[in-house]
C-alpha cells in the first residue's frame, strides 16, 4: 500500500486551488431543457459553435458535452459520458475551445479513450501539446504525390496491391476474414523491419477482450513501444465511437508534422457509421438511406483526407490510413462500403470461400486494387512481381474453366500448374511478415519456373528451404537486395542456384 | 387549419405588451389560456425564458441575485450599475435569493448570461479538476 503524505497531499490541493479559474464578469449561459439516451437539448447559448465543448454543472462536477445541431432556438449537443447526472434545468456553459485531445510521443505505448484518458493502468499520461479533434486536412500545394512504399510484410499485398506512405488503402470482407489480422500484421512489420513508423490502432465499438489481446499480441512482438491503441467498447456511449477515429487522427497527425511517418487503423468505419447514425436520429436528423443521415459521406471522407503525404517543405512527413469494413454476405455494393471504395486510393477485398478453402490471407487477386501504390513499390518487388496479379487471374479463370474437360493443352495446363504453385505461395501464416528479400526469392523462384518441379503442396517447404539456404550462404547479398533496389545479376544468379538445388530435394516427392 | 404561431412570435407579442406597459395579469392570462387551448403547456418554461430574452433585447432586465446572505444596499447598486454597464438596459429589475448552499460569494443570472463568484461554484470546479 501506497504510504499517504499529508504534506504532499496539501500541496496538491493547494495547486488546485490555485488553478482555479475565476469568473469574473458575466458569461454566456444556457439551460439544459431536457436530456436523454445522451443527448442534452440546451436552451440559450446563442453563440455557440459547431463542435465547440460545452460544460454542464451538476450536483457531481462539471460533465462535458459538444454542440452538434445548431438550432433557432436550441442547441442538440452530445455528451461525453453517460446523462445520469445531467438534469433539466442544469447551467451550461461555454469551454470556449473546440475538442481537443493530448497529443505526442508521451502516449506511445499506451491505451487510451478517445478523450486522451489512459485505459492501461499504467499511470497519468502529461503530454506538452494538446491536437485538434476535428481539423482541415492539408491543402494541395502542402501534399506530394506518394512514392515511398509502406511494407506490409504481406507477399500478395506488397507484390500485387502496393501501399504507399500517405495512402488510404481499404480492407474491406465478410466477418472471420482476417481483416484485422492483416492490419496487424502491418504493424507488426514495421517494427521488425525497423521503419520508425508509429502505429495507432483505433478500435470503434471493439470488445475489450479482444483490444487486450490485440494490445498482449503487440507487445509480445515488440510492436507496442512504437503504437497507441485508441479503445471504445460497445458498452461506451455513441459519441466516443464517433470521436474515436477523429481523435485517434489527432495523436497521428502530431507525427505526420513532426517530419514522422504514422499508419492509422480504423477498425471499423462500419460501427463508426452506425454510431454516428443512432447520434443523428436521437438528434432528430431526417434519415436517409439505410437510416444514416445525409452526411455520412462527409462524414468518412473529411476523416480519410487528413491521411497525407506531406511536401518537404511540411517535412515530407506521413500518414497511411487502413480503414477497416465489414460486408454482409460479401456485398461490397452496400451503402457505406461503396461510401468508403470511393474515398480511398484502393481496396484489399477479402473473401469467404477463400479464406475457408485454407487461402490465407484470403485477398481477392479480382476485386482488390491499388490505385497509387505503384508509383511506391520498392523496385526490388516490382522486379519480380510484374505479371503476378495478371497470372493468378487468369490461372483461377483457367482452373474454373478446366474442371469441365479433362484434355488441356500443355500451355494450359503449365498455366494451371504454375497458378497452383503461385497460389501456395502466397499463403502465409499470421504474424509472419516477410521481409523484401524473403519475398523477391520466394515470387522470383516460382515465376521463373525454378519450382516447377516442386508439387504445389510443398511449395511452401520449398520455399523455407529456399530462404534458409540463401541466408545462411548468400547474407550479404541478401541484406543489399533487403535494401529495395533492382536485384543484381548476382543476386539473381545466387537466387537460382540456390532454388534449383532446392526443387531437386523435393523431386519426385 | 389554423397555423401553428412560432414560439418567437408569441413572446415577442408578450415582450412587446410589457414593455409597452399592458397590465400584467391579463397578458398572464391571455398566454395561459393560448397555451392550454393550443396544448403547448409544455413550452411554458421556454416561453417565459423568450420573454426574458425579448425584454432584455428591448432594455428591460429582469436579474436573479443569488447569495448566502442578505445582501448591503451598497452591494445591490454595485451590482444594478454592473448589469447596467454590461447590458445597456434602461430599466433593471433586481430579484435577491437567498440560498445557503452557496456557502458565499455571489451569483447574478441574467437572461442568457451568468456571473457565478460562489464559493459553491468553485468547489464543482475543484471536484471535477480533482476527478480527472
Amino acid at each position: 500500500m501506497t504510504k499517504l503524505s499529508v504534506h504532499e497531499l496539501s500541496k496538491d490541493l493547494r495547486a488546485a486551488i490555485v488553478n482555479l479559474e475565476s469568473t469574473e464578469g458575466l458569461a454566456s449561459v444556457g439551460v439544459v431543457v431536457r436530456v436523454g439516451d445522451g443527448v442534452a437539448w440546451v436552451h440559450g447559448l446563442h453563440d455557440a459553435g459547431y463542435s465547440e465543448v460545452l460544460q454542464i454543472e451538476t450536483a457531481n462536477g462539471i460533465v462535458e458535452a459538444f454542440a452538434l445541431n445548431l438550432m433557432e432556438d436550441e442547441i442538440g449537443a452530445v455528451l461525453l459520458g453517460t446523462d445520469g447526472e445531467v438534469s433539466a434545468g442544469s447551467t451550461v456553459r461555454l469551454k470556449g475551445t473546440s475538442l481537443q485531445v493530448p497529443v505526442g510521443p508521451e502516449l506511445l505505448g499506451r491505451v487510451v479513450d478517445p478523450l486522451g484518458r489512459p485505459l492501461d493502468g499504467a499511470g497519468p499520461i502529461k503530454t506538452k501539446e494538446f491536437g485538434l479533434v476535428e481539423r482541415e486536412s492539408i491543402g494541395v500545394m502542402g501534399r506530394k504525390s506518394v512514392h515511398e512504399p509502406l511494407m506490409t510484410g504481406i507477399m500478395s499485398i506488397d507484390a500485387m496491391f502496393p501501399i504507399g506512405r500517405g495512402q488510404r488503402e481499404l480492407i474491406i470482407g465478410d466477418r472471420q476474414t482476417g481483416k484485422t489480422a492483416l492490419a496487424i500484421d502491418t504493424m507488426i512489420n514495421q517494427a521488425k523491419q525497423k521503419t520508425g513508423v508509429v502505429n495507432v490502432y483505433v478500435a470503434i465499438g471493439q470488445k475489450l477482450s479482444k483490444v487486450a489481446r490485440l494490445v498482449d499480441r503487440l507487445k509480445a512482438e515488440g510492436v507496442m513501444d512504437q503504437t497507441i491503441v485508441v479503445a471504445t467498447s460497445p458498452s461506451d456511449p455513441a459519441s466516443l465511437l464517433y470521436l474515436a477515429p477523429y481523435a485517434a487522427t489527432a495523436m497521428g497527425e502530431y507525427f505526420r508534422d513532426n517530419k514522422q511517418h504514422a499508419l492509422m487503423i480504423y477498425d471499423d468505419l462500419t460501427k463508426h457509421a452506425v454510431a454516428y447514425r443512432q447520434m443523428s436520429l436521437l438528434l432528430r436528423r431526417p434519415p436517409g438511406r439505410e437510416a444514416f443521415p445525409g452526411d455520412v459521406f462527409y462524414l468518412h471522407s473529411r476523416l480519410l483526407e487528413r491521411s497525407a503525404k506531406l511536401s518537404d517543405e511540411l517535412g515530407a512527413g506521413s500518414l497511411t490510413a487502413l480503414p477497416i469494413i465489414e460486408t454482409q454476405a460479401g456485398d461490397i455494393s452496400a451503402y457505406i462500403p461503396t461510401n468508403v471504395i470511393s474515398i480511398t486510393d484502393g481496396q484489399i477485398f477479402l473473401e469467404t470461400d477463400l479464406f475457408y478453402q485454407g487461402i490465407r490471407p484470403a485477398i481477392s487477386a479480382g476485386l482488390s486494387v491499388s490505385r497509387v501504390g505503384g508509383a511506391a513499390q520498392t523496385k526490388a518487388i516490382k522486379s519480380v512481381s510484374g505479371n503476378l496479379k495478371l497470372g493468378l487471374s487468369q490461372f483461377r479463370e483457367l482452373a474454373s474453366f478446366a474442371q469441365f474437360g479433362s484434355d488441356l493443352d500443355a500451355a494450359t495446363k503449365s498455366q494451371i500448374e504454375r497458378g497452383q504453385r503461385l497460389t501456395e505461395l502466397l499463403k502465409q501464416p499470421q504474424y509472419k511478415p516477410a521481409s523484401i528479400w524473403e519475398q523477391v526469392a520466394s515470387i522470383y523462384a516460382v515465376t521463373n519456373g525454378l519450382f516447377d518441379e516442386v508439387q504445389p503442396a510443398h511449395i511452401k517447404d520449398a520455399q523455407a528451404a529456399l530462404l534458409t539456404r540463401l541466408w545462411a550462404d548468400n547474407k550479404k547479398d541478401m541484406q543489399e537486395l533487403d535494401k529495395g533496389d533492382k536485384p543484381s545479376e548476382a543476386q539473381t544468379k545466387a537466387i537460382e542456384k540456390v532454388a534449383k538445388i532446392v526443387s531437386k530435394g523435393f523431386e519426385g516427392k | 387549419m389554423a397555423i401553428r404561431l412560432s414560439r418567437r412570435k408569441i413572446t415577442s407579442y408578450i415582450a412587446g405588451e410589457l414593455a409597452a406597459g399592458k397590465e400584467t395579469t391579463l397578458l398572464i392570462n391571455q398566454l395561459a389560456a393560448f397555451l392550454i387551448d393550443s396544448r403547448r403547456t409544455k413550452e411554458l418554461e421556454l416561453v417565459v425564458r423568450d420573454i426574458e430574452y425579448e425584454l432584455k433585447n428591448q432594455g428591460i432586465v429582469l436579474a436573479r441575485v443569488t447569495s448566502a446572505f442578505d445582501l448591503a444596499t451598497a452591494t445591490q447598486t454595485a451590482i444594478t450599475h454592473l448589469i447596467k454597464e454590461h447590458t445597456n438596459a434602461q430599466t433593471i429589475e433586481l430579484r435577491q435569493f437567498i440560498d445557503p448552499t452557496v456557502l458565499g460569494g455571489v451569483k447574478i443570472d441574467l437572461p442568457g448570461l451568468q456571473m457565478d463568484t460562489t464559493i459553491g461554484h468553485r468547489l464543482t470546479t475543484l471536484r471535477t479538476n480533482l476527478k480527472k
